[in-house]
């Protein structure tokens, strides 16, 4: 049993706090160019994704990675999560998860 | 302690909305692992508690770092206790890695983010093992199971294995853990904080013994002998000491707060609490109330 490396639920206005940190969100991807994705975070903030391969555009995609910068992760694992997805309850258990509930998950 | 309860209160009440407004449906979500409404999943719907006072829920949505941080009861084969609750059967949402199949079980590896623990599911039937061919390596799973310890070290004996096909299972799956933290947490404080004595009050709840004298102030007294809050324990004995009224409407919300002299937002509190429980119902309107 191992919990040394946790991966953070983050929106963009958390990475900031987790830089050089393992992190997970859920982003839209809205442009993808040879690795590199521009994409929406579920608080609507613009992200750059690394290390993404092709995906289907508008699709939603969670990436586990590095937080590398305020707006960049470079990506370990992705998961495409489809056309549709609840961003709302997303965002909120990301504040939830780094607010009042942080034992529950760090 | 009425401050925490109060906070404990309202994050219940937020994080319950969250579910009521998501658009994830649990109903259908969940309809393949096997266990419907039937079993229950949370503390509210568990049966009476066991004779050592401490409940054991029917199915509990955790996080591998709430089970890290499970203490034993006693040996190895005792059940784990988190939030001063008996844990039996656990749910968890992750992707799985390192698996391994063989003749007579399946291993895995299940990291939910904020852990990785070991998993264990045993083939005993064909059923079992078009189960675990339905998932593999770097996949999203549900697991249900149940907590072991072998050689001091947690694992989990896994009974059902299945792939997440909605996504929204996932957040719900960590939104659930913090709702069923909160409902344990009020549940275990409740019951304590009318014995302050006790030293480890999470550990080991205890029920105030039945003689205990009430507090001169009742409506300060945070709980009273039945463990119902200061105000929901007058609102009862008032509801019951005139459920015998022939015209069959209830006791209006005024009428409560005339007679027990108490703000009539605090009266709805107390009746929206109680209503929840099932103790009392609404008749004619929202307003008007009868003991169960």
């Amino acid at each position: 049993m191992d919990t040394s490396n946790p991966a953070v639920f983050v929106n963009a206005q958390l990475i900031p706090n987790f830089i050089g940190k393992k992190v997970r969100t859920v982003v839209q991807v809205s442009q993808c160019d040879g690795g590199v994705a521009t994409a929406k975070s579920t608080d609507d903030c613009q992200l750059t994704i690394k290390g993404l391969p092709q995906v289907p555009l508008m699709n939603y995609i969670e990436v586990i990675g590095i937080a590398e910068s305020n707006n960049s992760i470079d990506a370990e694992i992705w998961t495409d999560f489809g056309s549709t997805f609840d961003t709302f309850s997303y965002n909120q258990l990301c504040q939830l998860a780094n607010g009042e509930f942080k034992g529950l998950f760090l | 302690m009425t401050n925490t309860s109060n906070s404990l209160s309202f994050s219940l009440s937020r994080v319950s909305k969250m579910f009521s407004g998501s658009q994830f449906d649990a109903t259908t979500a969940f309809s393949g692992g096997g266990f419907t409404s039937s079993q229950p999943s949370t503390l509210n719907d568990s049966s009476p508690a066991p004779s050592n006072s401490r409940e054991t829920p029917g199915l509990v949505p955790v996080t591998v770092k709430q089970i890290s941080e499970a203490s034993q009861s006693g040996d190895e084969k005792s059940n784990f206790v988190i939030n001063g609750v008996d844990l039996n059967n656990v749910t968890l949402v992750g992707m799985m890695f390192e698996k391994v199949e063989r003749n007579t079980d399946v291993s895995f590896v299940l990291d939910d983010g904020t852990g990785r623990i070991k998993c264990r599911r045993w083939i005993n039937e064909a059923f079992d093992t078009k189960e675990m061919e339905a998932v593999m390596n770097d996949m999203y799973v549900r697991v249900y199971g149940h907590l072991k310890s072998f050689q001091g070290v947690k694992q989990l004996v896994a009974f059902s294995v299945r792939p997440v096909t909605n996504f929204d299972e996932i957040p719900f799956h960590f939104i659930d853990c913090i709702h069923n933290h909160l409902r344990s947490k009020i549940k275990v404080e409740g019951i304590t904080s009318a014995n302050p004595s006790s030293g480890s009050s999470l550990e080991t709840p205890v029920k105030s013994a039945p003689n205990r004298s009430q507090a001169s102030n009742p409506v300060c007294a945070q709980h009273s002998v039945d463990g119902l809050k200061g105000i929901d324990k007058l609102v009862m004995d008032y509801l019951e000491q005139h459920s015998d009224r022939s015209d069959g409407r209830g006791i209006h919300v005024d009428e409560l707060s005339r007679e027990l002299k108490l703000p009539i937002e605090k009266i709805k509190l107390s009746l929206k609490t109680l209503a929840d429980d099932g103790e009392i119902y609404s008749t004619i309107d929202d307003d008007h109330y009868k003991k169960a």
